[in-house]
């Protein structure tokens, strides 16, 4: 039995007026993403990467076209109810790793769960820390640690809330290509050990392409999409 | 876990100067209003203080400005005018009166101190008093005890070279009882002053008030010394019964005469407080204006720390944080730089009130002895939580704005 799409995208757009001109940042994109993927979104800059996936991530609603979350139609939603999807369903990571630099590692890593009114044991802290290999970081500071090391902490703490997706927006971009394909294995890992579903944009058209699934962009349509056969393909 | 309060003080850490000189802004408009309601606490209690020991609830003296009629018996001064002799022997008669004592106040100078000061200090308040009825009004006057002090008395009514000397002369002259102090008079109507000797009969124990820095003598005496025989600065009258009604008409009766006029000490305790208002009421404007500082201070630098972590917020706002939570945050940020102002401020002013007593009494001639500032926990706590008010509504425009930024532009600005 095929398995519904976690994202479910037709005629997704997102224009926007800058003077008298509008912008096609995203302009009538066909998707459908299977839960327990990694997809890598490519393509130049200013090709609409970061707009898709801040939609898909509903952190910006589209201005035209249908997008449904796990099941839930977000298209025309205001920012709080996006938010309230957003919350235990999307994990984020972001080039610039925003960490509080004066919290520990684990104070970091915990902080979402202040949002969420949970709390968690320092076992359960730990044990997400061991998962991006920084168990022995629990209590250092954000300064004592590397880029690498700090992107690490930044998927701790977008994986302590157990969401069903992960964006990544560029989270190799402030990596050496050492700690990029480092960060990337971790990613690879939490999908085939988790069942995480991934998405990514890169301009790192080496590790992009390593991803189960690689969509190209340009001028906000995608040109290629290397969907396996079994899903269903996005149109161009 | 950290915790909303946590978070908070970490965030504020992270910029210590800034956060530290914002809190020392709310401490000082803190500091300023505390001190200013202790002075006026302590300032009305001085005065009560020094008005229930003059110890009588009216005053009959020469025709003159009551305002510095009111505050000559309360701290002395020049210019004293005089009562006619038979003023004592009409108004004894009023059947109304409870006990009444008749005072005599001169200025001498001082001769032969051991303290060299050619300030305020080379005069000399002396008062002829009649011990009897002087005392009576006063239970509370006693003589010092101690090295120096032992073997007080009071004066003999008819002797002209006795002196009992109030706590503050006799510990500033550096006199003891038994020894010689010399003061010169000038008589009225008389060119040259006169050099007088007396012998120190006895040193009054500290009362706190204005007889602590008064040379008492007989009266006969010192209206001799004087040159003004049976005249009077003061009778002092404590009533039967003191009440509104009373005073009325006790002063309707005696105000006929034409050189008299009756004071009463409520109305000089409101005549001193009124001879206030006027620096209070700038006191309180100072202090409104540096709670407003404060306030921009506060203000200011909570915007800028927002600023400065708009990709932070956007991403809390990602991970899930609502409005409401970002609203939380940065509002305990600004409630968190107040209470510590206040908490600081409230210390700062109860450290620091001997400090804000004697420059109050520099800048301003008050007229009362004793404490000036009383600054009580109440007090504290009224301008810690006044603080945290303050708090309350400067950290409202920077929550709004933190809580109302989209986390996609928020993250969109922090990268750039």
């Amino acid at each position: 039995m095929m398995q519904d799409p976690l994202i479910h995208a037709r005629g997704l757009c997102r224009h926007y007026h800058r003077g008298i001109e509008t912008v096609k940042a995203i302009d009538g994109i066909d998707l459908d993403i299977m839960p327990g993927a990694m997809v890598s979104i490519l393509g130049p800059s200013g090709s609409g990467k970061t707009t898709l996936i801040n939609l898909l991530s509903c952190l910006d609603a589209p201005t035209a076209g249908t997008l449904s979350i796990a099941g839930h139609l977000v298209d025309a939603m205001s920012e709080d109810k996006l938010a309230a999807i957003r919350r235990g369903l999307i994990g984020f990571v972001f080039q610039k790793f925003y960490l509080i630099p004066t919290l520990t590692v684990a104070e970091n890593v915990e902080l979402p769960l202040l949002f969420f009114k949970r709390t968690i044991t320092r076992e359960g802290t730990m044990n997400i820390l061991r998962q991006v290999g920084l168990e022995d970081r629990a209590r250092h500071l954000p300064s004592e640690l590397s880029g690498g090391q700090m992107q690490r902490v930044a998927i701790a703490r977008a994986l302590i809330v157990q969401p069903r997706i992960l964006m990544a927006d560029e989270p190799t971009g402030n990596l050496d290509s050492e700690n990029g394909a480092a960060i990337f294995g971790l990613l690879r890992h939490l999908v085939r050990d988790q069942g995480l579903t991934v998405i990514l944009t890169t301009h790192n058209l080496v590790l992009g392409n390593q991803a189960d699934r690689i969509i190209t962009l340009k001028d906000g349509r995608i040109v290629t999409d290397s969907a396996p056969p079994s899903f269903p393909s996005s149109t161009i | 876990m950290t915790s909303y309060l946590g978070l908070a003080f970490n965030n504020l850490l992270r910029r210590p100067v800034r956060s530290a000189l914002t809190v020392f802004g709310v401490a000082l408009a803190v500091a300023v209003a505390v001190s200013l309601a202790g002075f006026n606490r302590g300032y009305r209690r001085a005065i009560e203080h020094s008005i229930e020991r003059l110890g009588f609830q009216v005053m009959i003296m020469a025709k003159g400005c009551p305002y510095e009629a009111a505050t000559m018996m309360l701290k002395g001064g020049t210019g004293l005018l005089y009562l006619p002799g038979d003023t004592l022997t009409k108004i004894k008669t009023d059947s109304d009166i409870k006990a009444i004592t008749p005072i005599f106040i001169g200025v001498a100078q001082k001769e032969a101190s051991s303290i060299r000061d050619d300030a305020a200090a080379s005069f000399l308040i002396i008062s002829g008093i009649e011990t009897g009825s002087f005392t009576s009004m006063k239970p509370w006057i006693a003589f010092a005890r101690g090295l120096g002090f032992d073997g007080g008395r009071w004066f003999n009514p008819d002797a002209a070279d006795e002196v009992v000397l109030g706590y503050e002369v006799a510990t500033y002259e550096q006199r003891k009882v038994g020894d010689q102090f010399l003061a010169t008079i000038a008589p009225a109507g008389k060119a040259d002053p006169i050099q007088h000797s007396f012998k120190v009969v006895g040193i009054l124990d500290r009362t706190g008030t204005q007889d602590d820095g008064t040379v008492f003598l007989p009266i006969a005496a010192a209206q001799s010394m004087f040159n003004r025989p049976a005249e009077l600065t003061i009778v002092g009258i404590k009533l039967k019964e003191f009440t509104g009604v009373k005073m009325r008409e006790f002063e309707s009766r005696w105000m006929k005469l034409p050189e008299v006029q009756v004071v009463s000490l409520q109305q000089v305790k409101n005549t001193l407080i009124s001879l206030i208002g006027t620096a209070q009421t700038m006191v309180l404007a100072v202090a409104i204006i540096a709670v407003i500082v404060a306030m921009i201070g506060v203000i200011n630098t909570i915007i800028m720390s927002v600023y400065e972590r708009t990709g932070e917020i956007g991403i809390m706002k990602a991970l899930g944080a609502f409005r409401g939570d970002i609203f939380q945050l940065i509002w305990l940020e600004t409630l968190a730089i107040c209470f510590c102002g206040g908490l600081v401020g409230s210390l700062l002013a109860w450290a620091g009130t001997h400090l804000i007593e004697s420059a109050i009494k520099r800048l301003i001639d008050i007229g009362v002895q004793g404490s000036l500032v009383d600054i009580t926990w109440e007090v504290m706590l009224t301008a810690m939580g006044s603080a945290i008010v303050l708090g309350f509504f400067a950290g409202l425009y920077p929550a709004w704005r933190a809580a109302s930024m989209r986390p996609i532009d928020a993250i969109r600005e922090g990268i750039g």
